[in-house]
């Protein structure tokens, strides 16, 4: 009775879809091969998923509330792009961020608009968007990759903390707690839930229920750019493809996260882990020698394992 | 005469309720049959027995055809002894012709092929018949609801039944519409077809039925000829029940008027050119219980819609709230004014499934919350904690999910979500839905307190008894227009009704 009572509480928690695959892992690649565990390789793990984190912070939010976005890929290429264009022109540090972030900006205005208020479709609007920001990077930077930058720019990618933690953990760090409060404890974090349980609900409760919706959609392709713009600075050059299929595999960590893609429930901390989990199939099969290629197949894998907990726990808590 | 179609005895119950109690009826082949009663008499129940779609061993009782029992398994042993369901629900394909829509299933050719020359030729020929201006190769997207309710008994039509039953067909078509419908009918009655007509229409039933039976909490309640009934009789036969004495009201302290709605018109959601609601004017005065009766599709949850900023394209009308003329463009802005609305659909408008009662409880008040921005825990559980505590909802705690309570404590978590919110004009679209007996007199109650404090309430109900037993003033809408407005003594069920099915 008590354990049954206890595996229903693991399959109710919303973590669940990361945390056995997690530690699956970590037990089968600590015995193949112990280094994987030391300092550094974790804090490289961290490094590498706080790329993807920065930007499934904000499509925690989005999914949650029911929407999605596959323009995140392209509107990553183009904060790196817009940001190296400007470093290039000669313009200060902080300068060349800004517009790079506004120009995300632009593309999540963009994207609230023909979603939310002409109500196309999410999936081919935002694909579209997708398509049309690639061309538009490629047109511009003829798809070369644009290097060169300034040593003030390229710390804030591969600066470390007491020579340990690199800067990105830390802005991850930060951007995932403020983001776990205001989804938690916010009013605007509430409403966001309700809206992607029920929006005809909420919408009758008085919430603002488009400008909310369009308000993730711009903070989604802002953080998308911030992430361009750190990436660019830490391999030290903008790459036009940078952020090319990680729309999808984001998505994905955040579903793989207990985040339901029907709308209603999501965690931060969720899709901290499934971004981690991710993070570390590619690290560890590196370590084990195993080729990448693995990684996709390993990935889906958990991915459709995670879309099964999230359909048998909404039965199981009496929804749809 | 012998019946062509017999139920004997049927009885079909849900959990909780005898939705068909012993009925008994016959169809004789050649005639017109009208079956009518009030909402939720049980005609619909009926219908789905005779289709097929509840299989026979969900309900007692029995269907004869042709005076030998048969066994109605499922839809296709209905439609193999040729009978053919109407309903008011369309099912279209929208980008396929008319032709393939009607013919579907039986499209004419062989090996496959599809004949289109003759499936177009037959096609024109029931058009013809009927005198619908449509043509076969048209695309079904194309045409309004009434041209799809034409379609659907086309299809039915095209399939030779030898019984055919149609669900309220009516309701959808214009006048015109109508009229070819019920020429059709009497011409298919004439050539032996047997039809039973399900509808709420007395001038219907008085133009084409030759007999009428009235349905009436699941009973068969009685069976005339046509010509020698009057309506009057039809009416006390569709509501006489008796009332049970679960309204707790109080004498009202009705004050000055709050809410004053003139000339409202709203159009109907798809028939083009047609209004739901069609110039209705009405004030509500403080502490009062205003009742709204009508039939389904009246246009009275129309009426609450448009007041609450719910339905806002096309709509017309002046709304003056506590003196001040208002311009309601959302819920936000009628929220703002005072008002709250309990909808009718709870699970699809009135509750978020994935939240909890506390998340939910709260969800109409978020901004009247201590802090700005934060949530302040503390104060949102000492909130919905009393809350459900003074609607005394029955749940293990306040974190229960909403989806795992009864009917009855989800409507009362949608209340405490605008009580709360402390509206000043509370609208309830159907308060008691679906719901069982003791919540119901538990909802009464505190529709009676609210009232007590000054609130006003604009109350829709189908639910007959309610409505006379809690309305201190009630309205009746008949096709979207105002036929009648009851007071005190003269709120009477057969007033209701009569004032109902006035055209």
């Amino acid at each position: 009775m008590k354990t049954r009572d206890f595996a229903r509480n693991l399959l109710a928690r919303n973590e669940l879809g990361t945390i056995m695959p997690m530690a699956l892992l970590l037990i089968v690649v600590g015995f193949v091969n112990p280094s994987f565990f030391a300092a550094n390789n974790i804090l490289d793990i961290l490094r590498t998923a706080s790329f993807a984190f920065i930007i499934a912070v904000p499509i925690t939010f989005l999914m949650a509330g029911g929407g999605m976005d596959l323009s995140i890929g392209a509107a990553t290429s183009l904060g790196g792009v817009i940001c190296a264009f400007a470093l290039k022109a000669g313009m200060p540090v902080a300068v060349a961020i800004l517009l790079a972030l506004l120009g995300g900006a632009m593309v999540g205005v963009f994207n609230g608009l023909i979603i939310v208020k002409f109500a196309l479709p999410a999936f081919i609007a935002t694909l579209g968007v997708q398509y049309a920001i690639n061309g538009i990077i490629a047109i511009t930077t003829k798809n070369l990759a644009i290097s060169g930058f300034s040593s003030a720019f390229k710390v804030l990618g591969q600066g470390k903390l007491f020579g340990a933690v690199a800067y990105p953990v830390l802005y991850a760090l930060v951007i995932g707690i403020a983001g776990h409060i205001m989804l938690t404890r916010t009013k605007y974090g509430r409403s966001v839930l309700a809206i992607g349980g029920n929006a005809e609900t909420a919408y009758l409760s008085g919430i603002n229920v488009r400008g909310k919706q369009i308000s993730i959609y711009i903070a989604t392709s802002v953080f998308a750019a911030l992430s361009g713009v750190l990436q660019a600075a830490r391999f030290a050059s903008a790459q036009p493809a940078a952020g090319s299929g990680t729309e999808l595999t984001i998505m994905a960590s955040v579903i793989i996260g207990g985040t339901s893609m029907f709308g209603g429930t999501g965690t931060v901390l969720g899709s901290a882990l499934g971004c981690v989990l991710l993070a570390t199939i590619t690290n560890a099969l590196i370590v084990m020698n195993v080729s990448t290629f693995w990684q996709n197949l390993i990935f889906g894998v958990i991915l459709i394992a995670a879309i099964f907990i999230d359909k048998y726990r909404r039965r199981a808590s009496g929804g749809e | 005469m012998d019946y062509i179609l017999e139920m004997r005895h049927v009885t079909k119950r849900f959990p909780g309720v005898v939705a068909l109690n012993d009925v008994s009826i016959g169809l004789h082949k050649g005639e017109i049959l009208a079956i009518c009663g009030e909402n939720g008499a049980g005609k619909s129940t009926l219908m789905k027995v005779l289709s097929g779609s509840y299989a026979s061993h969900e309900y007692e009782g029995e269907i004869w055809i042709d005076g030998q029992k048969a066994d109605f398994t499922s839809v296709a042993v209905a439609e193999h002894h040729g009978i053919e369901m109407v309903y008011q629900e369309m099912n279209m394909m929208l980008d396929a012709s008319v032709a393939e829509n009607i013919f579907v299933g039986h499209l004419p050719g062989k090996l496959g092929w599809v004949d289109y020359p003759r499936l177009y030729a037959d096609t024109q020929q029931i058009l013809d018949e009927i005198g619908l201006p449509i043509k076969p190769r048209e695309k079904v997207r194309g045409l309004n609801s009434g041209q799809l309710q034409m379609l659907s008994i086309m299809r039915a039509i095209s399939r030779k039944p030898r019984i055919m039953v149609l669900d309220e067909p009516t309701s959808a078509l214009t006048d015109q519409e109508t009229d070819l419908l019920m020429s059709h009918m009497v011409r298919l009655r004439d050539s032996g077809v047997a039809i039973l007509f399900i509808t709420h229409k007395l001038e219907e039933i008085y133009r084409i039925a030759d007999r009428v039976a009235v349905m009436r909490d699941g009973q068969m309640v009685s069976l005339h000829q046509v010509k020698e009934v009057e309506k009057r009789q039809l009416v006390e036969e569709m509501v006489g029940r008796k009332i049970e004495n679960l309204y707790p009201k109080n004498q009202p302290q009705i004050g000055e008027e709050v809410l004053k709605v003139e000339h409202l018109s709203v159009p109907h959601p798809t028939v083009k050119g047609r209004n739901i609601v069609e110039d209705v004017s009405f004030s509500l005065r403080k502490g009062e219980i205003l009742g709204i009766g009508g039939l389904v599709g009246a246009g009275r949850s129309e009426t609450l819609g448009a007041i609450f900023g719910q339905i806002t394209g096309g709509v017309k009308g002046k709304l003056t709230v506590f003196g001040r003329e208002a311009h309601i463009g959302c819920p936000r802005d009628a929220i703002r004014a005072g008002i709250g609305f309990v909808t009718e659909e709870r699970k699809k408008s009135g509750f978020v499934w994935v939240l909890s009662i506390r998340e939910n409880i709260t969800l109409a008040s978020l901004s009247h919350m201590p802090k700005r921005y934060i949530i302040d825990r503390k104060a949102e559980r000492v909130r919905a904690q009393a809350m459900s505590d003074r609607l005394r909802i029955k749940a293990p705690s306040i974190e229960t999910r909403i989806v795992n309570l009864s009917g009855g404590n989800q409507q009362k978590v949608v209340l405490g979500k605008w009580l709360l919110e402390e509206p000043r004009i509370l609208l309830i679209d159907e308060p008691t839905k679906g719901i069982d007996v003791g919540a119901k007199a538990e909802i009464y109650t505190i529709m009676s307190e609210l009232t007590r404090a000054g609130i006003s309430i604009i109350m829709v109900s189908s639910d007959m008894p309610e409505l006379v037993s809690m309305s201190d003033r009630c309205l009746v809408l008949s096709n979207g227009r105002l036929t009648g407005t009851f007071e005190g003594e003269q709120i009477t069920q057969a007033n209701v009704m009569r004032a109902a099915i006035a055209q």
